[in-house]
C-alpha cells in the first residue's frame, strides 16, 4: 500500500513539474557522456599500449650522403661498420636484452615508405639513397632502450637511435590531455547538475508544500515524506545516465568500431561492447549525483 | 494526557516569552478551551504537545511520555496518536473528500481494505455522508471543516488539538462544528481548542484556561470565556499601573 502511495507520489511529482525534469535529464546526460568518454579514451589508451608495446621496436638508423652526426663523419654506412653493429648486436653484452633484430636495407625503407604514404605525391620524388638503411630490434623489455642506445649510438656509422615507444608516448600523452579536458568539462557539468537536481527538488518540496504539511500533522514517517522527492530526482538521473551510455556506446560503435577500425586496420581499437562496462559506473554516479543532492536539499526545505 | 510542568518558551532573547513557567495538566478525555488574546501564548502551547518546537525550559510530558525525549525519528509516532484542526481547514484542493481523509491513512501505511471501512465511518460522525466524492471547493466552509476534522480523527488519535478551528466560520455552522468536537470528546478523545469565539465558549461551559502574556490568568472548570469574578494574578500586582500606563 505505501509503495503503491510512494509510485503515485512520485508520479504525480513528475508530470507536475515536466520541464525541470527534463532539464535535469538532459544535464546529467551530457555531464555522464563526457564522464564516459574521458573512461572509453583510457580504455583506448590501455588497448594500444597493450598492442603496440609487443610490436615496439628500436630502430638504429645508419648513416646516409646527408648526414651530419659526427659518427657519420666519414660519410654513408660502410659494409665493415655494418658487420661491426650486426656483431655488437650479437654480443653478450646486447644479446640477453633482444629477442630478434633484422636489418632494412634502403630498398626496404623506400617500399615501406612507399606504402605507408601511398596516397601522397611525396612518393614520387623520394629516392631509396635518400632513407637510411636501419637495424630492427625487437627487445625483450622494450624499457630497456637506453641499454642498445648506449651501445650504438656512438658507434661509427649510426646516425642515431630512435626509440618507438617515445613517439607513441607523445600520442598517449594528447589522448591523456583529451581524456583530462572531458573529465574536466564533466566535472563542471556534474556540478551544474546538483544544483539544477537541487532547484528541481526545491521547487517540487514547495508546490507540494501542502501535502507534507499534511503528513507531517498526521505522522507520515521521513521516508514517506523525502522518499518520493529523492526518487523523482534520481529517476531523472538514470534516465539522463541511461542515455549517456547509449551515446557513449554508439560513439564506440559507429565511430570508432565502424568508422576508424576500418580506416586504420593496422591500430588496435577498443569494441563497442568492451565500453558496456562503463555503464554501471555511469548508473551508479547519477544515482549517487541525484541522491546526495536531493538529500542534501530536503534536510534544509523539507524539515520533518 | 497533556502536562506542563514549569513550561517556558523564549523565540527571541530581547522579548518576553511566549510561555513563562506554565503548569498545568488536562486528563484523558477532558475537553479544554484555551483562550485569550493574539499572542497571549495559545499556538505556542499547541506547538510544543506537537514537538514542532521545543520547550526553552521545563517538561512536556503528551501521554506519559517526556517530548523533550522522543528521539527525531519516532516524532511521527507521538503525531500519529494527536489529531489537529486549523482554521483554515487546510485540505488538499484536487482530492475528493474521501481521498482527503484516506490520505491521512494512506500516508501511515494503513491498507486498502481498512481505509475502506473506516473513512465511510469516519465520515458519518462528522455528518458528511452522501458527500464523499465531492472537492472541497464544492463544500461550505462549514462542511470543509468538517473534512477536516474526519482527517484530523481517522487515525483515532488519542488528543485532538484545534486551532481557531470555527475562526472562518458563521454562529449557527459554528454551532454544528462544536457539536462534532463534542461528540468525538464523548467517545473519549481529549479535546484541547484554542479559540476567541466567547459565544461558543459560553454555550458549551467546559474548562476554560485563559493565557494572557505566556501566563495562565485563570483554569476553571464549566466556565464562561469571561471571568465571572474578576481575577487578578499575583504577577500583575504592582505591575498592573505601569501595564495601564503603557497602554
Amino acid at each position: 500500500m505505501r509503495v503503491a502511495f510512494i509510485l503515485g507520489e512520485i508520479g504525480g511529482g513528475l508530470r507536475r513539474n515536466v520541464s525541470m525534469v527534463v532539464s535535469v535529464i538532459l544535464v546529467t546526460f551530457v555531464s555522464l557522456t563526457f564522464v564516459g568518454t574521458a573512461g572509453m579514451l583510457q580504455m583506448q589508451i590501455n588497448q594500444m599500449k597493450g598492442y603496440w608495446y609487443d610490436k615496439v621496436q628500436v630502430a638504429v638508423f645508419l648513416c646516409v650522403d646527408t648526414s651530419t652526426s659526427p659518427t657519420c663523419a666519414s660519410g654513408p654506412a660502410t659494409d665493415e661498420q655494418k658487420k661491426n653493429i650486426e656483431t655488437l648486436l650479437d654480443s653478450a653484452a646486447v644479446k640477453p636484452y633482444v629477442t630478434s633484430w633484422a636489418y632494412e636495407s634502403q630498398a626496404d625503407a623506400l617500399k615501406h615508405f612507399k606504402e605507408q604514404f601511398a596516397n601522397s605525391p611525396i612518393v614520387d620524388s623520394v629516392t631509396a639513397d635518400q632513407l637510411p638503411a636501419s637495424f630492427r630490434v625487437n627487445m625483450v623489455n622494450p624499457e630497456k632502450y637506453q641499454i642498445i642506445n648506449e651501445t650504438f649510438s656512438a658507434t661509427p656509422g649510426v646516425e642515431t637511435v630512435i626509440d618507438q615507444r617515445q613517439l607513441l608516448e607523445k600520442l598517449f600523452s594528447v589522448m591523456n590531455i583529451a581524456s583530462l579536458v572531458a573529465v574536466g568539462i564533466a566535472g563542471l557539468m556534474i556540478i551544474c547538475a546538483i544544483l539544477l537536481i537541487a532547484t528541481t527538488i526545491r521547487l517540487s518540496a514547495f508546490s507540494r508544500r501542502r501535502e507534507t504539511g499534511i503528513m507531517r500533522l498526521v505522522g507520515a514517517s521521513k521516508a514517506v515524506i523525502q522518499l518520493p522527492f529523492v526518487l523523482e530526482g534520481v529517476i531523472a538521473a538514470v534516465i539522463g545516465a541511461v542515455l549517456a551510455s547509449g551515446t557513449v556506446w554508439a560513439v564506440a560503435k559507429f565511430f570508432i568500431q565502424d568508422y576508424l577500425a576500418n580506416q586504420y586496420k593496422d591500430t588496435a581499437f577498443i569494441s563497442a561492447n568492451q565500453v558496456l562496462i562503463l555503464t554501471p559506473g555511469l548508473l551508479v554516479l547519477g544515482i549517487l549525483l541525484a541522491g546526495i543532492s536531493s538529500l542534501l536539499t530536503l534536510r534544509k526545505y523539507l524539515k520533518v | 494526557m497533556i502536562r506542563f510542568d514549569n513550561v517556558t518558551k523564549i523565540y527571541d532573547q530581547k522579548t518576553r516569552p511566549a510561555l513563562d513557567s506554565i503548569s498545568l495538566e488536562i486528563d484523558r478525555g477532558e475537553f479544554a478551551f484555551l483562550v485569550g488574546a493574539s499572542g497571549s501564548g495559545k499556538s505556542t502551547f499547541l506547538r510544543l504537545v506537537l514537538k514542532e518546537d521545543h520547550a526553552t525550559r521545563g517538561v512536556v510530558y503528551v501521554a506519559g511520555q517526556n517530548v523533550a525525549k522522543i528521539s527525531s525519528w519516532r516524532v511521527p509516532k507521538l503525531r500519529r496518536g494527536i489529531g489537529v484542526v486549523f482554521q483554515d481547514f487546510r485540505l488538499l484542493p484536487n482530492k475528493t473528500v474521501f481521498a482527503n481523509v484516506a490520505f491521512a491513512m494512506q500516508v501511515i501505511g494503513k491498507s486498502r481494505g481498512i481505509i475502506r471501512e473506516t473513512v465511510p465511518e469516519v465520515l458519518k460522525t462528522v455528518g458528511l455522508e452522501g458527500k464523499e466524492n465531492r472537492l472541497p471547493h464544492e463544500l461550505s466552509g462549514g462542511e470543509q471543516q468538517r473534512v477536516a476534522i474526519a482527517r484530523a480523527v481517522v487515525n483515532k488519535p488519542g488528543i485532538l488539538l484545534a486551532d481557531e478551528p470555527t475562526g472562518n466560520l458563521d454562529p449557527t455552522t459554528s454551532l454544528g462544528i462544536m457539536k462534532v468536537l463534542d461528540k468525538i470528546n464523548r467517545n473519549g478523545t481529549t479535546v484541547v481548542m484554542a479559540t476567541h469565539d466567547d459565544d461558543i465558549v459560553n454555550e458549551m461551559r467546559k474548562r476554560v484556561i485563559e493565557l494572557r502574556n505566556g501566563v495562565v490568568l485563570r483554569d476553571e472548570a464549566k466556565a464562561l470565556y469571561t471571568s465571572m469574578i474578576p481575577v487578578i494574578p499575583a504577577a500583575d500586582f504592582g505591575s498592573g499601573l505601569s501595564a495601564e500606563a503603557n497602554k
